[in-house]
């Protein structure tokens, strides 16, 4: 085996997992969205909609983390689907996470610099941007 | 309208988009907005989150597969992502400031640009002469002809390519949309990357930029659980069966029928925008 075609089964290697992770990530976020969905339409199907031509800007309990697991464990349908929501969110963040791993472990510094700078960015954001 | 109702027009809805957005490779998040704000009066806020949920879910559920056949350029994927995570955040910021009416021009605009792009013409560049930033940041790579072999390819202007990623970052951060037109652009038109490999490492991308700005409106209220449901298992279904038929349609007449109608979707959010009307 060449050194080109030895890298590129490990890059392929590395891209098999990464593609798992992606496919898996999806499944489980739309598993958990439709229990919520299906709980959400016994509680409330026949019930007119709430008026979504009008944004809503009192921050309700679905944009919080507590209340979104509070809503959870309580089985209420707005908390299963936000954790639904919010397993889809992670999954491409896990991605770069694992690619992290992989630079990490082919020694590749420079792109494990890349991959934290990237990560860093997202982690900052998700707290400390306005809402 | 009952919630029954409304989940059943917003989940065959959500599946059309995103069969439409998969058959064609233009993302979810493009049908979404239109089909949330034009038809069923749904606030632009509202839609942003909806748009979110969808592009997310169609670039990880289609990724997973590029991925897989060792086209996605990860290195190239995972620089460019700094500067589009970078404007995703000035994206989320910017979006504080600007009213529906201005949101729905900008949305407009891009969807005009990303009917260009669909529609001019492809070619692969070869025997790119590549940069030596390119060479130091191990840019290069190789991607899988059909016939099993592999084409090395070089790149060019990662400052340029770079520049206009921050500015495609910036504008999903505000519409919610992987703006992959602009992704393509940096990389094919500016980097010179070879197509194949642009679209699969921008539709790569998406997700991530995606859900740097999805943490923020999460909490800022706009994904609303009774609208990310349908639009999540609905686009996700459609961009599986979109997959699918891929393999065996020819979807060169779908992708010219689809440009035209989206053009003329872009036409009407312009109008009401300028009109004020969101």
């Amino acid at each position: 085996m060449t050194k080109q075609n030895r890298e590129n089964k490990e890059e392929r290697d590395i891209q098999k997992i990464i593609g798992n992770t992606l496919r898996w990530g999806v499944t489980v976020a739309c598993a958990i969205a439709l229990v919520g969905g299906a709980v959400y339409l016994m509680q409330h199907g026949n019930e007119p909609i709430k008026d979504y031509a009008i944004f809503d800007k009192t921050h309700p309990e679905y944009t919080r983390l507590r209340g979104i697991f509070g809503g959870f464990f309580n089985f209420e349908a707005y908390g299963i689907i936000q954790v639904g929501v919010i397993a889809l969110l992670l999954t491409p963040i896990v991605r770069v996470a694992l690619s992290f791993v992989d630079f990490v472990d082919k020694h590749d510094w420079l792109y494990a610099a890349i991959t934290s700078v990237v990560l860093a960015i997202i982690f900052v954001n998700s707290i400390s941007s306005p809402t | 309208m009952t919630v029954l109702t409304f989940t059943i027009i917003l989940l065959l809805g959500a599946y059309c988009a995103g069969l439409l957005g998969s058959l064609t490779g233009l993302g979810g998040g493009v049908v979404i907005i239109p089909l949330l704000t034009l038809a069923l009066g749904v606030d632009f806020q509202y839609a942003i989150g909806g748009a979110l949920v969808a592009s997310i879910a169609t670039s990880s559920g289609s990724g997973s597969a590029y991925v897989k056949e060792g086209i996605t350029n990860i290195r190239l994927g995972m620089f460019l992502e700094i500067a589009t995570s970078i404007g995703a955040v000035v994206g989320a910021l910017v979006a504080i400031y600007l009213n529906n009416n201005i949101i729905a021009v900008i949305f407009g605009i891009v969807l005009i640009m990303t009917v260009v792009n669909q529609l001019r013409h492809k070619t692969d560049h070869e025997n790119v002469k590549g940069s030596e930033t390119a060479r130091r940041l191990k840019l290069y790579g190789s991607y899988p002809l059909k016939d099993g072999t592999w084409r090395h390819y070089e790149l060019t202007n990662v400052g340029g390519g770079f520049g206009v990623m921050v500015v495609a970052g910036a504008l999903s951060g505000i519409l919610g949309i992987g703006s992959g037109v602009l992704k393509v652009l940096a990389m094919d038109t500016i980097m010179k990357v070879p197509f194949k490999v642009s679209t699969t490492t921008s539709n790569f991308m998406i997700g991530v930029t995606a859900a740097t700005s999805a943490v923020v409106y999460l909490q800022r209220g706009n994904i609303e659980p009774g609208i990310a449901f349908p639009v999540m298992v609905g686009v996700l279904a459609g961009a599986l069966t979109g997959a699918r038929l891929l393999k065996t349609l020819n979807v060169s007449t779908l992708r010219k029928i689809f440009c035209l109608a989206i053009a003329l979707v872009a036409l009407n959010m312009i109008y009401n925008g300028i009109n004020g009307n969101f």
